[in-house]
């Protein structure tokens, strides 16, 4: 399957009364936005009011509680749309082309689930942590009806900011790309054809599916209702996974990471000189352990059916899922395929706790995203888009951590996507 | 906690969900329970049933208390 992406550098974002990208600025009239994120029963049912914003790198900006965040991109060839089973119709996405507006994002805030979102600081120390902080971000804030339930106002803002990004997206369908750049993987006989010599390597990319709003969609399927199966790896770069979690926000894996995944990136940086990228198997994160065993098992039996040698395992969470982690470990080991996982750690304030829940000695080739529990203070901001009323109770908050200057004390675990354990960041450990 | 417990004398039943992870960290009598959200209930039960599942958890918990164990054992049943 070949996927063509075409990125358009955006440099700026505006408000403006037309919506076009136009020499590398992004126009944007909020009531147009407005319009068509409202085109849609949930979000007409439950969203009171949806509020734009920017945020641009550098700002004293502070968004908060953040949700998701989502790049805008368009399909302009090939099979069906962005966010297939979701916004656009079911049909096998990750081939033809797909325009990207590459520097900007689309972020999602509000107080859904509260204590489970994140902060996203356009400038000063938090700045260093957010992948977020370099973007420039349509922040898009949805107040729910009174009396909405928290799972339908968090369905209702997540197809509000997937059409957001939509019609976003859709602005760059006929600009030409500033950069095309071909993705493709080989069906299981011709990549062996093609490449006899080298490594046959596969993703095991875990799903967060722990349910009550703990959730990832794969072609608009709860993924905790699949068993492990496979995808093409340009699939993920259409919109095939996407997140509908509100999880600790450091290492939940946004929209946004599940179209750029970097671990798909850098094996198809390697696919074809140093390694075969075969294919993702996709996996999920359940709560019981039947579940657990169910995919780990199918995780290793496909990567045996595929021949594999070597898998890079990633995790989406923490606690619990470092169970589902160590089985995917050790039953691909144990069948002589090799694995490197990527997680992240919490190892106390000090690090000197144990970092993962479960461990086992054959996970002997671990990448680490970072050590959650560390401490940062976060300086006040000029502006706040959304609301501080959740700062204290968000995972990695505590009861005074934002302090009457408006600077903030927590853990690193309040910085949406600081340990992301795609390795969608710049923290690591030797 | 199981194992400082244990470490003074006073015998535990592990009762958990996630076995792999009891075992890891050192549990001698492990219980498996339903699901990380409610261990040792099942929402989509009626109350009847759920107390009748309830009721079959904690009675296996105790009877683990009386088979010696000389390794880490899951009593499945």
């Amino acid at each position: 399957m070949k996927l063509e992406l075409g990125f358009i550098k955006i440099n700026d974002v505006q408000f403006s009364n037309e919506c076009a990208v136009k020499d590398g600025i992004l126009y944007v009239n909020p009531e147009d936005v407005k319009a068509f994120i409202y085109d849609n029963d949930d979000v007409k049912t439950y969203i009171k009011s949806i509020t734009l914003d920017i945020a641009k790198p550098g700002e004293s900006v502070r968004i908060t509680p953040v949700k998701d965040v989502i790049e805008p991109r368009c399909k302009v060839a090939g099979p069906g749309g962005m966010f297939p089973g979701v916004i656009s119709k079911v049909d096998t996405v990750g081939s033809g082309r797909t325009h990207v507006l590459k520097g900007a994002a689309i972020v999602t805030a509000g107080k859904i689930v509260g204590f489970q979102e994140g902060i996203i600081d356009m400038s000063g120390e938090g700045a260093k942590y957010t992948p977020f902080s370099k973007t420039l971000n349509l922040v898009m804030v949805a107040e729910p009806v009174e009396g909405t339930k928290q799972h339908d106002y968090e369905r209702a803002v997540r197809f509000a900011g997937l059409r957001c990004a939509t019609f976003v997206g859709a602005l760059g369908k006929d600009v030409e790309p500033d950069e095309v750049k071909t993705f493709e993987t080989y069906g299981i006989m011709e990549g062996a054809k093609l490449f006899p010599d080298l490594p046959r390597v596969g993703y095991v990319h875990m799903l967060q599916t722990q349910g009550l709003l703990h959730d990832t969609y794969v072609y608009g399927v709860d993924a905790k209702r699949i068993v492990s199966t496979l995808l093409y790896p340009t699939e993920t770069m259409d919109g095939a996974i996407l997140s509908g979690n509100c999880v600790s926000a450091c290492d939940k894996n946004t929209t946004y990471h599940h179209l750029n995944n970097p671990v798909v990136a850098e094996l198809f940086e390697q696919h074809g000189k140093t390694l075969n990228y075969v294919c993702n198997i996709i996996t999920n994160e359940n709560v019981y352990l039947a579940d657990k065993q169910r995919g780990s098992d199918w995780s290793a039996k496909l990567a045996k059916l595929l021949d594999l040698d070597a898998v890079i395992v990633s995790e989406e969470g923490f606690g619990n899922p470092d169970a589902d982690l160590i089985m995917n470990c050790v039953k691909q080991e144990k069948q002589g395929i090799k694995t490197v996982l990527i997680t992240d750690e919490y190892a106390g304030c000090d690090g000197k706790s144990q970092s993962l829940a479960d461990s086992d000695p054959l996970a002997d080739a671990v990448v680490t995203a970072g050590n959650a529990n560390m401490e940062v203070v976060l300086p006040p901001m000029d502006k706040v888009i959304g609301m501080l009323d959740y700062v204290d109770y968000c995972s990695g908050g505590h009861a005074g951590s934002l302090r009457p200057d408006g600077s903030i004390e927590a853990e690193l675990q309040i910085i949406t996507g600081a340990t992301n354990e795609m390795g969608f960041n710049c923290m690591s450990a030797r | 906690m199981v194992k400082e417990i244990e470490r003074v004398g006073i015998p535990v039943v592990h009762m958990c969900t996630i076995t792999p992870i009891s075992l890891t960290v050192g549990a001698n009598r492990i219980i498996p329970t339903i699901a990380i959200p409610h261990p040792l209930g099942n929402p989509t039960l009626t109350a009847e049933d759920e107390y009748a599942l309830r009721y079959k958890l904690v009675d296996a918990a105790i009877k683990a208390f009386s088979v010696e164990v000389d390794k880490q054992t899951v009593f499945e049943f």
